[in-house]
């Protein structure tokens, strides 16, 4: 009988949902206190900024992928670079899903003791949360799929209305004054905004799967919608956290947006702390994300040494995972990788993409005079 | 194999670090601040009050005993026993730091000590003399078990005596205390609004002067009433219920509000109008590099009472209530000019940055050139204010 999980085609849409749930994951717990303090009023035009930005990066990704059908990054990057070339490239790639991993599983590790369970060691977190995250990774994509979907309809709905009690300790008088900003700290925090940003690299591996059934305009399209509910989402993180604690507060808070939630009072109802029902809400999202980042790290794996099953690489990477994520535990080096991961990130998706569809243009130039 | 790491993996991730039981808990309702030499154990001779002193402490290696930090818990007995006993006991430590006397404390306590259910903070105005409302609060804000909307409360006398305080509701001291600030907008003598933990953390962190609610015990009598005004995180001295009032009026925070004057026409008469509904808008504004403040006030409400010689007035009379809504409002007016008097010339303080946050978010250019010395230029800035109160009912009886 045929394995129905292993599932070789999806629409424009569900890839739109992947890159939506596979980027939202940790970060809107874990980035904007850094990016509040680095650009101050005017947060929000970062985000809105990084989100045409990072756009424009998944649009180059597209109109690349569109040059090599049927085929992922594994594939056709050593012919864009050579043997030795194209393996650096593969590493690179499979590298900023490795690090935004170590980087999510210690800091819902950090969250989740410090919140929750302030008695048990972020090691133990982590560990619970790796194996029930490696055992859906070892699942085919029908199933990481379903869950995903799943989770986009139920997990981000929950959290969406918790977050929205904050809206009772809003002060609009908190956002202002909108004009005149640092233009510069709006500018360099649009870069920074690519942690939360991250994780729609995937298109280059999961296109194959779509490219057939969509043309690049409905992608295109698809991806817009993506990243603009992913901006919204991001927006109103940002908003609503300058709204409710200021821009001096949100600077001095490690988690401004569980602060946020924390300060909450239901009047006349029982419900109390909602920051541990934001938390209930966010473990999955975090467990989806990672889930996806670990699938494509195995899959990266298994294309590049022509493998027939992901399921070796996920399991290998466990440990390599567990041990890094443990070597976070210091706030200097967290703060380190995170900046050194998102100039890597960076530089992929507008030092390296560029370089491919040039390369690729090149190429096929040479390959067509070469018939002349 | 995989049984085996199934069972290892069940064994130690199963959450058990954290099971704490219900009944293993002594809940923490209310905390109390003094200076180490007040908040003694009440009734005690003062040889006997000496050696408890000696007994509830600890051996400090480093700094001196600057705090006395006293506990309100809960007890967690059954009820039936004596009318008069108390939901609640008190444990107190004196030491420098918070923690550490806390953690003492635990050789007080059978069970732990939790934080979670903290109603409220009573911090005494000889703490808050020798220290910044910054440094007390550290521990308060930084630890997890603290929820942000803990009440903050300061009073004149012994933090502590507000602890032992049995409440006539027998409930819990902590709860008693803390739900007296709860009805704080149908009261403008007390400053409620944006005044607990998770409020005064934030304005710690702007920078913001701070404004905490007075809290006073008599003999068995506790009354809320008045603030305590900080400059930044320094104590600079209390206000009183009229000048709150005037405050409430002036930032529009109170939902709720009773106005007394004397009648217009009649000496001696008093009328009461109950605010109902307002609108309020404090506007700065900057004219050739001059700041001035707009306040423009709308009240709607009722008139409620009338006392005195009541004969002969028909408040249905548009002209008679005309006269009076011109009287209530010149009296808002001039409640507000206090405040605004007590808080600029006297104090020659920014009440919770509003002014400042006014200008900041709506004036930036001239904010960024007048931020550095707004403490100076504050008390110089005229407010210009306009009241109009219209009085929409006048009861069951004209």
């Amino acid at each position: 009988m045929a394995n129905l999980e292993a599932k070789t085609y999806m629409s424009a849409w569900q890839l739109a949902i992947v890159v939506f749930v596979t980027c939202v994951g940790a970060q809107i717990m874990l980035s904007p206190r850094a990016l509040i303090e680095q650009v101050g009023h005017g947060t929000e035009l970062s985000v809105l900024l990084g989100g045409v930005l990072f756009y424009g990066a998944v649009c180059l990704m597209l109109v690349l992928a569109k040059k090599y059908p049927g085929e992922t990054i594994v594939e056709y990057a050593p012919r864009l670079f050579g043997k030795v070339g194209g393996t650096i490239i593969i590493f690179w790639f499979n590298l900023l899903f490795f690090l935004q991993v170590t980087q999510i599983f210690n800091g819902i590790g950090k969250i989740i003791t410090f919140y929750m369970f302030d008695r048990t060691p972020p090691e133990v977190v982590i560990a619970a949360l790796l194996v029930v995250s490696t055992y859906c990774a070892l699942q085919d994509w029908g199933t990481i799929l379903r869950v995903q979907q799943f989770m986009f309809f139920v997990a981000y709905s929950i959290l969406t209305i918790v977050w929205m009690t904050s809206i009772l300790n809003f002060q609009p008088e908190n956002l202002l004054p909108l004009w005149p900003v640092n233009i510069k700290a709006v500018i360099m925090g649009s870069f920074s905004t690519w942690g939360m940003y991250s994780g729609y690299e995937c298109v280059l591996l999961l296109i194959p799967l779509v490219y057939r059934q969509a043309s690049l305009s409905s992608l295109l399209k698809a991806m817009g919608g993506s990243f603009g509910c992913l901006t919204m989402i991001f927006l109103m993180v940002i908003v609503v956290i300058i709204g409710v604690l200021t821009v001096d507060e949100a600077e001095n808070l490690l988690y401004p947006a569980l602060i946020v939630i924390r300060s909450v009072e239901l009047p006349g109802t029982f419900i109390e702390r909602l920051e541990n029902y934001l938390l209930i809400a966010w473990v999955p999202v975090v467990f989806d994300t990672l889930t996806a980042m670990m699938f494509f790290m195995g899959q990266v794996c298994m294309r590049h040494w022509r493998h027939a099953d992901h399921r070796p690489w996920v399991l290998l990477s466990v440990p390599i995972i567990y041990v890094s994520c443990i070597l976070l535990d210091n706030q200097h080096v967290y703060d380190m990788v995170n900046s050194v991961t998102m100039w890597i990130g960076m530089a992929f998706s507008f030092g390296v993409i560029p370089i491919c569809l040039s390369l690729s243009w090149w190429q096929k130039r040479k390959a067509g005079k070469g018939c002349d | 194999m995989s049984c085996m790491v199934l069972v290892c993996l069940c064994l130690l991730i199963a959450g058990c670090w954290d099971r704490r039981e219900l009944q293993d808990r002594n809940f923490v309702l209310a905390v109390a601040v003094d200076t180490a030499d007040a908040g003694d154990k009440p009734g005690l001779e003062p040889e006997q009050g000496e050696k408890v002193k000696k007994t509830e402490t600890f051996l400090q290696p480093h700094g001196t005993k600057r705090y006395r930090l006293s506990l309100q818990v809960l007890k967690f007995t059954p009820g039936g026993g004596e009318k008069e006993e108390s939901k609640t006991y008190v444990i107190s430590n004196t030491g420098e730091s918070f923690f550490e006397m806390v953690r003492d404390m635990l050789g007080q306590s059978s069970k732990s000590l939790w934080f979670e259910h903290l109603q409220v903070i009573i911090i005494s105005e000889a703490v808050l003399k020798q220290a910044g409302l910054n440094e007390i609060l550290d521990f308060f804000k930084r630890d997890s078990e603290m929820r942000s909307r803990i009440k903050l409360y300061v009073t004149p006398g012994t933090a502590r005596d507000l602890l032992e305080y049995n409440p006539p509701t027998k409930e819990a001291g902590g709860i008693y205390l803390a739900d007296l600030i709860r009805l704080h907008t149908r009261n403008s003598h007390v400053a409620g609004s944006r005044t607990d933990l998770g409020y005064t953390v934030q304005y710690l962190d702007t920078r913001s002067n701070i404004l905490l609610p007075r809290i006073e015990i008599a003999d068995k009598v506790v009354k809320l009433g008045g603030s305590a005004v900080f400059k930044k995180d320094q104590f600079i001295g209390y206000v009183d219920e009229y000048a709150i009032a005037g405050l409430k009026f002036m930032y529009g925070t109170e939902q709720s509000a009773v106005i007394v004057i004397e009648s217009p026409e009649k000496p001696g008469q008093i009328m009461t109008f109950e605010l109902f509904r307002h609108d309020t808008r404090l506007i700065p504004h900057v004219e050739d590099g001059t700041i001035y403040f707009t306040l423009d006030i709308n009240m709607y409400g009722n008139l409620d009472e009338i006392q005195g010689d009541i004969g002969g007035e028909n408040t249905l009379d548009p002209q008679y209530l005309h006269k009076l809504e011109a009287a209530f409002a010149e009296e808002i007016k001039r409640n507000i000019l206090y405040a605004d008097n007590v808080f600029k010339k006297e104090l020659r303080v920014d009440c919770v940055s509003k002014f400042a946050g006014k200008m900041k978010a709506y004036e930036p250019d001239t904010w960024e050139l007048v931020k550095d010395q707004w403490d100076e230029i504050y008390p110089t800035i005229p407010l210009v204010i306009s009241v109009n109160v219209s009085i929409q009912k006048i009861g069951s009886h004209k």
